[in-house]
């Protein structure tokens, strides 16, 4: 109940209320208009189904979209509350180089008992974390990155005992045997009685495992969870041995009172009370209370927020397009009744009554769509999320584990309810109001309305000066600011805009708005244009795609509208001679550029919807393209990186003179590494450091780091070549390059734990070795496009200077012919002792490469949504198209139309329509998909190429023409066989 | 005017509906129309007028009789023979014009030509002289919302006749029409029997009109009176 009255429900709720109370007040004063509206609505039954039909759409989008949002919250938020099992706060040191740094274990004697007297904790549990790598002696398995968690049976019952695959509980690990997490079980192949030799520090000891335990919030644990690493679990006496820390633990878990959920809330105030006792307490020194899981869990928050607003950005293409529709049914029905209207004002009906007429039915037609818009949007969440199953289910998530995240928040449906209804209703009111002022004379005799006036364009003239003047302002205001790029865009265009409607008063529609809407293309599609006078300061994110698509396609359909008469000879003139093809190619053709904005609205919907397709699966296919081609330059032409626990003195030597290691790697690169803080000017320092990396510069050709990666940079100092940084870093006193997540693109700053400064290629940054306390200032030379070995890689000379000695980083490449899973686990294998993990590049580049095809397929499923309201859109249209022209049938019959002839005529102009706005959507997506590549900073975020998935698009415009036809055929058909004389006649 | 019988119509019947809702809009009408002729068919509201037309010109169906224009019983045939018929033998004028507003007024006029097979370039020739030949040679690349009234029956008799049908049918072509208007057309149509031969059924509720006709077939209650 709780989460349906949270401060946004709450105020959708009032506006729900005061739009029921001003509607009951008004049905209250205007009693013969609301008995119209009832009337009306049921007067057709088809056609109040056809127009709830049309009207939820919108809803429906809505609907889901906020579905998948709570989905995708509810997978991320709940993996993040899961991840820790029951630790709410960690107390722990820790050190530069990740590790963390032992303490007294009167500590935890001390601050249980301050805990005791708190209602806020329910339990601190005294525990040894660290790492170990493992040897399976029955299946001959190492596993070299597996977490270590030293803990008591009887101490860890605050954090819920273990439960066994089997599904018996256990109170702890029995002392001198193991339990192990099921991603330990998986990655050793072990089982219950499996004998193993852990290595941790420099201790080897031989175990046995006690049981394999299940990774579910009780049994986690620190990192036991959901994280990509196996655990191991022992008693805290043999930790202590093995981390040789007799008497010394390294890590409290503070578990808060109350649920897990409910704990996190308490998280602040615990904190707060327990590094106030830690301040008082001898041997506690640098202990710290991080409050883990409220701050993963903010984290997860906010990715999930990240993932909610991208679906609902691309939801909100096929809003318009479903606001559209909405316009489009209404203006019909304005225009069915039209006679009607004119009679009842005739009879004395004021305007007022007559928009109250239409404002009740639109309000019983918007709250039965809407309601049912969210039922019908649950049901398409649903799809959505078994989609999501099936497509991320093959990269690494489970598919029961996300199809057990379907999660429909009921704030969430009142939200799709509220912003559906207001939606459908404001349109409905606005038509309503618009298409009331009518002339009661031609609309009881059917007169068409007769070409604008002068005061109608003097009008426009005005809204165009203050359309103009409102882009100026905020082109001018944020043309050079680092605001959302989407701003000074959408200044431009509004500047555009209102120039042409004030210029529509003295020259010719057609010249003005021709030259406007060439100009609104150009503005939002030719990215230098913008560029150049906007600058490269801008932020934003895919936003910009939205607005862009927005304005492109306004462009696109205003230069069709003002010149619909070349386009549609010159599409005659394909047509071919036939006498006979020609009549039904005028008759199709023409039809179209009768009512200018109805087609204007289906054209935009296709358009719209189509674009979006385009642009996503472009996108996608576009960051595959570049991931693929930047596999040499993501994994510098290395199959491994290495990392070892334990300083690897010799590993080529190590490797060469291996037997069964010797044939398997074509080159062995080592790395002097260790922990380094940086100071980079307007940045605070990352007090948990990052790596540093130093090759030695008198390896053998083939090792030589130097001369064979190929490692390319995004941005180097002084423009220099990719060998000449490598040259100057070779030789160099104080030089170095980052990887590419120091660069600006992948957003830098301390957003998160752990997260690098940005910097960029030419500025000077301080360097400091947190094990020596030296430091040196260094020019950055270059910023890498790689960002899988992340760090800072500085000369030899340098990394002696600060006192790096140790090789603990390495890469590696496999010789030619070998699988690189045998290589690793033989290489594992046989350097247990040093605990090398090895994290194979290429497959790496192929995960995210197979996440970002999952992710657009995901996206591109939604999208397409969108298609169903194009498809109504015509469907309708064709409906209508038939009732309207029914004595032109009936005409085109007498003179000897055949009914296949109408028939193929109605066809025609449906293909053109739909044709048409698929057309306009593909060009401009890829237009914009170019403009995008062509913007500053895609270089820098890899993009190099564009890619268009022609057969996706294809696909897309097939399906779009091919389901449109469908939905036409019908209608054709009832047009062809309308008998001609019931069709001649005047009335219907 | 000759003796040769262009519409002949034995014993044809219409009726609408079935059960209690049966309504009969011909009884029986039996007429034949000499080539050359200007027929007038008067008569009140709702005495089958139009009907009759449309039964006779093929546009509906008749629940029972016979109907033979120049000879060929244009309810037997289908509907491709029928259109094709109508394509090449007959003409319509409505009241309301039905011209197409998408297409200007030669396009307008040319279409039954191309719908018959005419080339384009025939087409849109004979369709210009036969607007200039009424009078409206000026307005050729006009749109209808851009004519007036008279202006645009007068199109649509321009199409009617530029096909040189043998059988025009025309259903209260002044029925929209102002005074000074509806004189025009009834002269035009009047000239173009008279000069052409052009044989014209119109229903009308004019007695101007019926004055020019060489008869008048007076219906009441679906029935040929006179």
């Amino acid at each position: 109940m709780a989460d349906l009255i949270d401060p946004t429900t709450a105020a959708l709720l009032v506006v729900l209320l005061v739009v029921a109370v001003i509607s009951l007040a008004l049905a209250l004063r205007n009693r013969l208009s609301f008995r119209i509206a009832m009337r009306n609505v049921r007067r057709g039954r088809w056609r109040t189904v056809l127009l709830i039909l049309g009207l939820l759409i919108g809803t429906t989008i809505i609907s889901s979209s906020l579905v998948v949002g709570d989905t995708i919250d509810q997978l991320i938020v709940q993996s993040a509350y899961q991840s820790f099992g029951f630790t709410d706060e960690g107390v722990f040191n820790q050190t530069p180089l990740g590790t963390y740094a032992p303490f007294p274990y009167s500590v935890y004697t001390s601050v249980a008992q301050s805990a005791a007297s708190d209602s806020q904790i329910a339990g601190v549990t005294p525990e040894i974390v660290g790492q170990t790598q493992a040897f399976d002696h029955n299946d001959g398995v190492p596993q070299t990155a597996l977490n270590l968690v030293g803990v008591n049976g009887n101490q860890s019952s605050q954090l819920g005992g273990f439960t066994t695959t089997g599904g018996g509980t256990l109170a702890g690990p029995a002392p001198g045997q193991v339990l192990i997490d099921q991603g330990a079980a998986n990655d050793l192949g072990a089982s219950a009685g499996h004998h193993l030799t852990l290595y941790v520090g420099g201790t080897i000891w031989n175990t046995t495992v006690q049981a394999v335990v299940a990774d579910d919030d009780r049994g986690g644990f620190l990192g036991g969870g959901f994280g990509q690493v196996g655990t191991i679990f022992v008693s805290l006496p043999d930790a202590q041995m093995l981390e040789s820390t007799p008497g010394q633990i390294n890590f409290l878990a503070v578990t808060n009172a109350g649920s897990l959920i409910g704990g996190v809330g308490l998280s602040g105030a615990v904190a707060a009370t327990l590094n106030q006792t830690l301040s008082t307490l001898p041997g506690a020194h640098g202990l710290k209370v991080h409050q883990l899981l409220a701050d993963t869990v903010k984290l997860a928050a906010s990715a999930s927020t990240s993932l909610s607003t991208l679906f609902l950005v691309f939801g909100l293409f096929s809003i318009i397009a479903g606001a559209m529709l909405i316009v489009g049914l209404f203006v019909m029905l304005a225009e069915e009744r039209k006679g009607e209207m004119g009679m009842v004002r005739a009879i004395g009906l004021r305007r007022g009554q007559l928009v109250a007429s239409y404002y009740f039915e639109g309000l019983a037609y918007s709250a039965g769509s809407a309601l049912l818009g969210i039922l019908l949007g649950i049901a398409v969440g649903y799809g959505l999320v078994y989609a999501f199953a099936q497509l991320f289910g093959s990269v690494g998530l489970s598919p029961s584990q996300i199809l057990a995240s379907f999660t429909v928040r009921p704030a969430s449906m009142l939200t799709a309810y509220v912003l559906g209804f207001l939606l459908t209703l404001l349109t409905v009111l606005a038509t309503s109001t618009r298409t009331s002022r009518l002339n009661i004379v031609r609309a009881i005799r059917s007169i068409p309305e007769p070409p604008p006036t002068m005061g109608v364009y003097t009008r426009l003239a005005y809204g165009g000066v203050v359309l103009a003047i409102v882009g100026a302002l905020l082109l001018v205001f944020t043309a050079r600011g680092s605001s959302d790029i989407s701003l000074p865009v959408l200044g431009g265009a509004l500047t555009i805009l209102g120039i042409g409607l004030l210029a529509s008063r003295f020259l010719r529609n057609r010249l003005v708005f021709t030259v406007a809407s060439v100009a609104l293309l150009f503005w939002a599609g030719f990215a230098p244009i913008s560029t150049s006078l906007l600058g490269d300061q801008h932020t934003g994110g895919f936003f910009i795609v939205f607005t862009e698509g927005i304005l492109l396609v306004l462009g696109a359909i205003l230069l069709y509208i003002f010149n619909s008469d070349s386009v549609v000879s010159a599409v005659s003139r394909m047509i071919g001679s036939r006498p006979s093809s020609v009549s039904i190619a005028r008759i199709g053709l023409s039809n179209p550029s009768r009512r200018p904005g109805r087609t204007a609205i289906s054209l935009a919907i296709f358009a719209l919807v189509v674009f979006t397709l385009v642009v996503i699966a472009s996108f996608g296919a576009t960051l595959s393209a570049n991931i693929q081609q930047q596999e040499t330059v993501q994994t510098g032409g290395y199959t491994f990186a290495g990392f070892s626990a334990r300083p690897v003195p010799d590993l080529v030597g190590a490797i060469a003179n291996n037997s069964s290691l010797s044939g398997l790697y074509s080159r062995v690169v080592p790395f002097v590494s260790g922990g380094v803080l940086e100071t980079v000017s307007g940045f605070p320092q990352n007090p948990f450091g990052d790596a540093l990396y130093a090759a030695p510069a008198g390896l053998p050709a083939a090792n030589d780091f130097y001369s064979s990666n190929t490692y390319a940079f995004s941005s180097t100092a002084n423009g220099l070549s990719t060998p000449a940084v490598w040259a100057a870093l070779r030789t160099g006193a104080a030089v170095a390059v980052v990887d590419a997540s120091y660069g600006p693109s992948s957003g830098g700053g301390f957003g998160s734990f752990g997260a690098h400064p940005t910097v960029s290629a030419g500025e000077t940054i301080a360097l400091t070795n947190p094990e020596t306390g030296m430091s040196s200032n260094v020019e950055i030379l270059g910023v890498m496009s790689e960002a899988l070995l992340t760090g800072i890689f500085v000369s030899p000379a340098l990394a002696g200077t600060l006192g790096y000695h140790n090789q603990s980083t390495f890469l590696l490449t496999t010789a030619s012919g070998v699988n690189p899973d045998h290589a690793a686990q033989v290489t594992k294998a046989a350097l247990l002792p040093f605990g090398l993990i090895l994290l194979n590049l290429p497959a790496l580049v192929a995960q995210n490469l197979g996440f970002t095809q999952a992710f657009v397929g995901l996206l591109q499923l939604f999208v397409g949504l969108g298609l169903a309201v194009g498809i109504a859109s015509l469907g309708i249209l064709a409906l209508r198209a038939v009732q309207e022209r029914r004595s032109e049938i009936g005409m085109l019959r007498a003179i000897g139309f055949t009914e296949s002839m109408i028939f193929r005529s109605f066809l025609l102009e449906f293909s053109f329509v739909t044709v048409l706005g698929i057309s306009i959507g593909t060009a401009l997506g890829i237009l914009l998909i170019y403009g995008l590549a062509a913007a500053p900073g895609s270089a820098a975020a890899g993009i190099t190429q564009v890619a268009i998935p022609w057969g996706n698009v294809a696909l897309i415009a097939g399906l779009a023409y091919g389901l449109t036809i469908l939905a036409v055929v019908g209608p054709s058909l009832r047009a062809a066989r309308l008998p001609p004389a019931e069709a001649v006649r005047p009335t219907e | 005017m000759t003796d040769e019988i262009v519409v002949l119509g034995e014993d044809v019947w219409k009726i609408y509906g079935s059960g209690e809702t049966q309504v009969t809009a011909l009884h029986s009408v039996s007429v034949a129309i000499r080539r050359g002729e200007m027929v007038a068919v008067m008569g009140p509201s709702g005495s089958g007028k139009t009907t009759f037309l449309n039964c006779l010109s093929g546009l509906d169906a008749i629940s029972k009789g016979r109907v033979e224009l120049e000879g060929q019983d244009i309810h037997a045939m289908d509907d491709r023979a029928k259109s094709a018929f109508r394509a090449k033998r007959t003409g319509f004028v409505f009241q309301s014009y039905n011209l197409l507003p998408v297409l200007t007024a030669v396009e307008n006029v040319e279409m039954p030509l191309l719908v018959s097979g005419v080339p384009v370039r025939e087409a849109r020739k004979r369709a210009q002289a036969m607007l200039e030949d009424l009078g409206l040679g000026d307005r050729a690349t006009h749109r209808p919302s851009e004519l007036s009234g008279g202006q645009q029956q007068r199109v649509s008799i321009a199409r009617a006749l530029v096909s040189h049908p043998a059988i025009v049918w025309a259903d209260e072509p002044t029925g929209n029409l102002d005074e000074e208007s509806a004189a025009q057309v009834t002269g035009i149509l009047r000239r173009l029997n008279h000069d052409l031969q052009q044989t014209i059924v119109v229903v009308t509720h004019s007695p101007d009109m019926a004055a020019l006709c060489d008869r008048t077939l007076q219906m009441h209650d679906g029935h040929v009176v006179t």
